[in-house]
């Protein structure tokens, strides 16, 4: 598969995204998860949210930050294929030690003709991200 | 030695800030769990195993019992609820088993939807301190 | 890619505690994308740069405490991700590293259970294994209820991916 769980963004600033990833049959690791009942991985939700949120950060000439804490993230429904994932991360704060906390929030979207606005929850909590860090 | 209600009041917002990613400033006694602070049933379930480890010492275990904290743990029987409201049975159920549950105001139109907007900080406080103190 | 994120279970204590390895190399697709060389806005040019995700750090955790909250009930219940309580990933993780996941069941009953783990890296360059992270999590018990969702009789949670791992570990699924 290709690691890009983030397939177009609807809005993009310095301080929020909103984008959409769209589930499909197609992604092989699905099989697996689960056999007989395909559903996206919680943590490619995370990870849906971490690639919105490192393209704000790269709106402030910070590319590739990585997910350094989570903090109180729920998981509500679930995502399956033919249906959509719409994130939301929104930037709450830089902290002293150059990490940025974002608030983040994933729905589900199904039906084509459904308002884009509405949606359950599948996933909501706090995301933060840091600078690459690969010393010992 | 007794736990003060203001030592009962910060610990209880320490275990919802870690258990709910809210800022400590937004618990407020009047605060409600479910509209204000965001808590949804898996929460309930991390909130309930924190209070444990908080309040437990070796001398006395603070341990919950399903249908103890929670008031929505409690409606699962069909004749506590007739057509979204809860019932005279109902009531009085949860006057006796969540008395820390205000419910002189849900009394008067208990739509089973609304009994989360009743349980707030201090519903949570009064649980611990009427428990500690048993 | 497999959904397989753990590679062999070391340490099996029944209720409390399970450990597991996960190495960590070039042969995995997705390294070569994350990260990719790029051009950056200001027009310089960053190399590749291989690093595990930490959201899949995070996989490794929740396949690793899922085990163990699973294994409880012999695997007959449908044990998923509830919530990522809190988890910190302070150091990123190269090929030819190797993962090690240190799950401990805390607390459990019918409603679901909660887990601690800690994560740490082995690398051969200095030959000594490093802290990476700390991870909390919860799990709930899947059922009818979900959603209104109906699900498959037979517990696809633990499908056959996971038969090698534990049988490696000694464990068995029940009914297999």
């Amino acid at each position: 598969m290709h690691f890009t769980l983030v397939d177009r963004f609807l809005e993009l600033t310095d301080t929020s995204a909103v984008a959409v990833k769209n589930v499909t049959a197609a992604e092989e690791y699905l099989q697996d998860h689960f056999p007989g009942f395909p559903v996206l991985p919680g943590v490619f939700m995370v990870e849906s949210l971490t690639q919105a949120a490192r393209a704000v950060l790269a709106r402030r000439g910070l590319p590739r930050m990585v997910l350094g804490e989570v903090k109180a993230l729920r998981y509500g429904s679930f995502v399956r294929p033919g249906e959509t994932l719409k994130v939301e991360v929104s930037l709450e704060k830089s902290r002293e030690d150059g990490a940025y906390v974002f608030k983040a929030q994933g729905t589900v979207l199904r039906g084509l003709a459904a308002d884009s606005s509405q949606g359950e929850t599948a996933v909501s909590g706090r995301l933060i991200l840091r600078p690459l860090r690969t010393e010992p | 030695m007794a736990k003060s209600r203001a030592d009962i009041e910060a610990d209880v917002r320490d275990v919802l800030v870690d258990a709910l990613g809210v800022d400590e400033d937004d618990v407020v006694p009047t605060a409600t769990l479910k509209g204000d602070l965001g808590a949804e049933s898996i929460d309930y379930l991390d909130i309930v195993f924190r209070l444990e480890k908080k309040f437990s010492t070796p001398e006395k275990p603070f341990k919950i019992a399903q249908g103890e904290l929670f008031p929505e743990n409690l409606m699962t029987d069909p004749s506590l609820v007739e057509a979204g409201k809860v019932t005279a049975k109902g009531i009085a159920l949860l006057k006796e088993r969540v008395p820390h549950v205000d419910v002189s105001e849900f009394e008067k139109d208990p739509q089973v939807t609304k009994l989360p907007t009743y349980f707030t900080v201090k519903s949570l406080c009064d649980f611990v301190q009427r428990k500690l103190g048993a | 890619m497999r959904w397989m994120w753990i590679d062999r279970v070391t340490v099996f204590e029944p209720r409390k505690r399970l450990v597991a390895v996960k190495s960590v190399s070039l042969a995995e697709e997705h390294l070569h994308q994350h990260f990719a060389a790029e051009r950056t806005a200001d027009g310089t040019t960053l190399p590749p740069r291989p690093v595990m995700p930490s959201s899949l750090i995070l996989e490794g955790m929740a396949q690793t405490a899922g085990i163990l909250v699973g294994s409880v009930h012999d695997f007959r219940e449908k044990v998923v991700l509830a919530k990522v309580v809190s988890a910190t990933v302070e150091r990123d993780i190269l090929p030819g590293e190797t993962l090690r996941y240190d799950a401990t069941l805390e607390r459990m009953d019918e409603m679901g259970a909660s887990t601690v783990g800690i994560v740490d890296r082995f690398s051969f360059v200095d030959h000594a294994w490093a802290p990476v992270g700390r991870i909390e999590l919860m799990f709930s018990h899947l059922d009818q209820n979900r959603a209104g969702v109906a699900f498959p009789e037979e517990n696809f949670v633990f499908g056959e991916n996971f038969r090698t791992i534990l049988e490696g570990a000694g464990l068995r699924r029940a009914g297999v």
